[in-house]
């Protein structure tokens, strides 16, 4: 297929995953936060724009941290193009591109969640009921998944769209696990219960892990869940294998660059063990498989998108991040 | 002229008793035009005779309820086009008229005869002037200070070879009839002409709103074009290219009002549909860009106009071109379609030279008259332009889709004064014509038929040999009295049936046999 589409499905997949993640996780910090004193919220709210690595970009146009601008700046703000009526724009221009390879269905998922979030008054609704906003864009987003798979055929266009997709997802649940357990010092078992949960249901993983773990809500046992489960579909040892896969179907012929780093990657997760970890550096683990994560996608867009001299060219222009 | 039905036709009548409380003729006039279906006595032509009997037996509200058929399936199929000039760019659906346009059988042998003929001629004389040895110019059949200075005119196109010299590999020629019935031809489209996908679209409309009507007519298909369009490309290839060379369409993107018909051809012919970012030139050979890495490419079907195609040679600002496209060109690594620089050929001045050039290369009498023109660098036809503007149609040159026209007789005072400023500044930018009263057709307002006028464009395939396709899109007039007909200019069409002769049948008989 044209590079061009392959690179239209891959980002269309991440942006809808980066939507729905920043919802999932604007929702639990809002409503955990309700009772917190300010000190405490303000860390929390600024540890959140660390995990979508937004920091930076956050302070160039705000002054101050707190749950309004932040939450105004991941839902609407258009100057930061992670925010999530951004991301479903560029999914939708993404998706427009490639409209004859995606299904109707596909399109339709998209296209409309585009269009009702132009016709709400999110800058009112995000202040008086997120929690409507939230749940709107986590459903919305379960629905484009959803059609994706049941309506597409699984041929390398799909294979491009999930790739992204389980990318973006195990970058995300990788920095928010690093991110959350900064509190905690090595060695260190002791669980804050409260931030256990909240750590947990950031990924919709709530219930699932007391299912695998009744009783049992040790630091290593929710670090081993989030990063480590076999079945648990936003793990990130999950998502990286579900890359891996389609990885493996795209590439033809002998082991890529991109295949070869994602596979070693999944041997490392496959080999960790969190207590080894919490007892050790969780941190530095999780910096690197954060850093391997980037240089995959680097790898797929020198593989199957562009060149690599037009890569360190965009890189050098900070269009790629 | 008023025609009153019912029971004019006997032929009608006798076939099919009336059911005619809501005729849809009823108060048709023809108001001194030539119509389509009509002859001048107001009886019916011998070839709409069975499409008019099955008309008039649908009631208004029949003919509605099948007007809404065809809007869903048009809608849902997303078949727009976008009109510049209002609210930057709206997208609407080019509106088909119910009642078809029908040819007969010897009435279109003429017409593809004559297409065929013009069409030889014109790809003589671009190969002629950009590969030749310039001999139409030579002998002074075109002159050629008309030649360099037309905008369509490309010196970097000189020794770009096109395979078997066809350059108007797809040629759109529009035919109007003017008021004794006689076809002409209105103006040549060699660059990129569009709406060949209405066609195809039409058709499969019409056999789904109207399937009686349409089985009550032996009408030649028009759906091998697809096949046709991708068989006359791969002709074209470069010896370069091997057996199996490889086609793609290249449109400059999503946004070009024609982009729907971009993506219907690369469909029909199986193949992609490339922007320019997806090619790359290396050592003069064009690839495109695949997950797979580089694949090389052979023919482009280009959609982008010459200006736009390679910032190298052309508009070094063009972001939608592809660099060294034309030095592939010139290496005889790749072919474009249609040639650069045929734009020089459907020039609107060099048009009224076309009758010559045919004479010229072909020693035959041009089929198909071309309608009066006059040059208005010729001091005693601008004068006489200017003393008559009122009464003509003047065109620039170099436009098309019927943008800067001025109609003199629907023109005021005003208009006509600042056109008349504009040919003394720009004698060679424009061309004056008689006013043609184009032929009207019935064409379906509101719950009844009206006489609206018509045109044809016939589309022509130069493959190994020169195709014309049976059909064509007739554009129609939908403002009532207006006599333009262009798609960006609020037009719309009907779908078009050429019938079979006698000897297509026969044809038919022999494939079906082997």
């Amino acid at each position: 297929m044209l590079s061009r589409h392959a690179e239209s499905l891959f980002w269309t997949g991440r942006y809808v995953e980066r939507a729905g993640d920043t919802a999932r996780m604007l929702d639990v910090t809002y409503h955990a936060l309700l009772e917190s004193p300010h000190a405490e919220a303000q860390r929390t709210w600024r540890e959140l724009l660390e995990v979508l690595k937004l920091n930076d970009a956050f302070r160039a146009v705000n002054d101050h941290v707190s749950a309004r601008t932040v939450t105004r700046f991941l839902v609407i703000d258009q100057t930061n193009p992670g925010a999530i009526v951004p991301s479903i724009g560029r999914a939708r221009e993404n998706a427009r591109s490639v409209r004859e390879l995606i299904s109707t269905e596909l399109w339709e998922a998209i296209n409309t969640f585009w269009l009702e979030l132009q016709g709400r008054d999110l800058e009112a609704e995000i202040q008086h009921q997120p929690y409507e906003v939230y749940r709107l864009v986590k459903r919305r987003c379960q629905e484009i998944a959803g059609s994706a798979m049941e309506t597409m055929p699984h041929d390398d266009g799909w294979r491009f769209l999930q790739l992204g997709w389980m990318l973006e997802r195990a970058a995300i649940v990788c920095r928010l696990v690093n991110v959350r357990t900064r509190r905690y010092t090595a060695g260190d078992d002791e669980l804050d219960f409260y931030a256990a949960v909240e750590l947990l249901k950031s990924a919709s993983g709530l219930e699932a892990f007391r299912k695998s773990h009744p009783g049992g809500m040790t630091l290593a046992n929710v670090i081993g869940f989030l990063l480590l489960s076999p079945t648990f579909p936003r793990s990130v040892l999950f998502s990286v294998r579900a890359a891996e896969t389609r990885l493996t179907q795209l590439a033809a012929g002998p082991m890529s660059r991109p295949q070869r780093v994602l596979g070693r990657l999944r041997g490392d997760l496959e080999y960790a063990d969190p207590v080894e970890l919490l007892a050790g550096d969780l941190h530095g683990f999780l910096d690197r498989v954060d850093e391997d994560l980037r240089g995959i996608t680097d790898l797929v867009g020198v593989q199957f998108f562009r060149n690599a001299e037009e890569i360190s060219v965009l890189h050098a222009l900070g269009h790629v991040g | 002229m008023n025609i009153s039905f019912p029971g004019r036709s006997p032929h009608v009548a006798r076939t099919y008793p009336a059911a005619v409380t809501a005729d849809v003729f009823r108060g048709y006039e023809q108001a001194g035009y030539f119509d389509e279906v009509f002859a001048a006595d107001g009886t019916v032509r011998a070839h709409y005779e069975d499409v008019v009997a099955r008309l008039r037996r649908l009631s208004s509200t029949e003919l509605s309820r099948r007007e809404r058929l065809r809007d869903d399936a048009f809608r849902a199929a997303g078949i727009t086009f976008t009109v510049y000039g209002e609210d930057q760019g709206v997208e609407r659906t080019f509106p088909m008229d119910l009642v078809p346009r029908v040819i007969p059988a010897e009435e279109w042998a003429t017409i593809e005869a004559g297409l065929v003929q013009r069409v030889t001629a014109l790809n003589r004389f671009l190969d002629d002037l950009y590969a030749g040895e310039r001999a139409a110019v030579r002998d002074g059949i075109v002159p050629s200070w008309l030649v360099t200075s037309s905008d369509g005119f490309r010196r970097e196109a000189f020794g770009v070879p096109v395979p078997h010299g066809a350059r108007c590999l797809v040629a759109g020629i529009d035919l109007v009839r003017d008021i004794d019935g006689t076809y002409r031809v209105l103006e040549d489209n060699l660059r990129n002409p569009s709406g060949i996908s209405y066609v195809l679209e039409n058709r499969a409309a019409m056999t789904r709103v109207l399937p009686h009507i349409f089985g009550s007519l032996p009408v030649r298909p028009v759906d091998h074009y697809g096949l046709s369009l991708l068989s006359a490309l791969q002709h074209v290839a470069p010896p370069s290219a091997g057996s199996n060379p490889t086609v793609v369409v290249l449109t400059p993107g999503s946004y070009n009002s024609a982009y729907f018909e971009h993506t219907f051809l690369a469909r029909q012919m199986g193949v992609e549909l490339v922007e320019g970012r997806d090619l790359v030139v290396e050592d003069h050979v064009v690839s495109m860009r695949t997950t797979r890495g580089l694949q090389r490419v052979d023919v482009i079907y280009r959609r982008i106009d010459d200006d736009f195609l390679d910032p190298v040679v052309f508009r070094s600002d063009s972001t939608i071109g592809v660099p060294g496209l034309m030095a592939a060109a010139r290496a005889g690594n790749v072919t474009l379609s249609n040639a650069v620089g045929n734009g020089v050929a459907d020039d609107k001045a060099v048009y009224a030279f076309v009758p010559a050039l045919i004479e010229y290369y072909l020693g035959e009498e041009a089929i198909l008259p071309n309608c009066e023109t006059y040059l208005l660098w010729e001091e005693d036809q601008r004068a006489m332009v200017t003393e008559r503007i009122d009464q003509l149609v003047v065109k620039p040159v170099a436009e098309s889709g019927g943008y800067g026209m001025l109609i003199g007789p629907a023109a005021s005072d005003e208009e006509c004064a600042a056109m008349c400023r504009r040919i003394e500044e720009n004698p060679r930018g424009y061309i004056a014509q008689e006013v043609v009263s184009l032929s009207r057709h019935p064409t379906l307002v509101g719950d009844h038929l009206e006489g609206r006028h018509v045109d044809l464009r016939p589309f022509v395939l130069s493959g190994e040999t020169i195709e014309v396709i049976p059909g064509g899109l007739t554009r129609v007039a939908l403002r009532e009295g207006s006599l333009v007909v262009n798609s960006s200019q609020g037009g719309g069409s009907k779908d078009t049936w050429i019938l079979q002769g006698d000897e297509d049948k026969d044809d038919d008989v022999d494939e079906d046999d082997a």
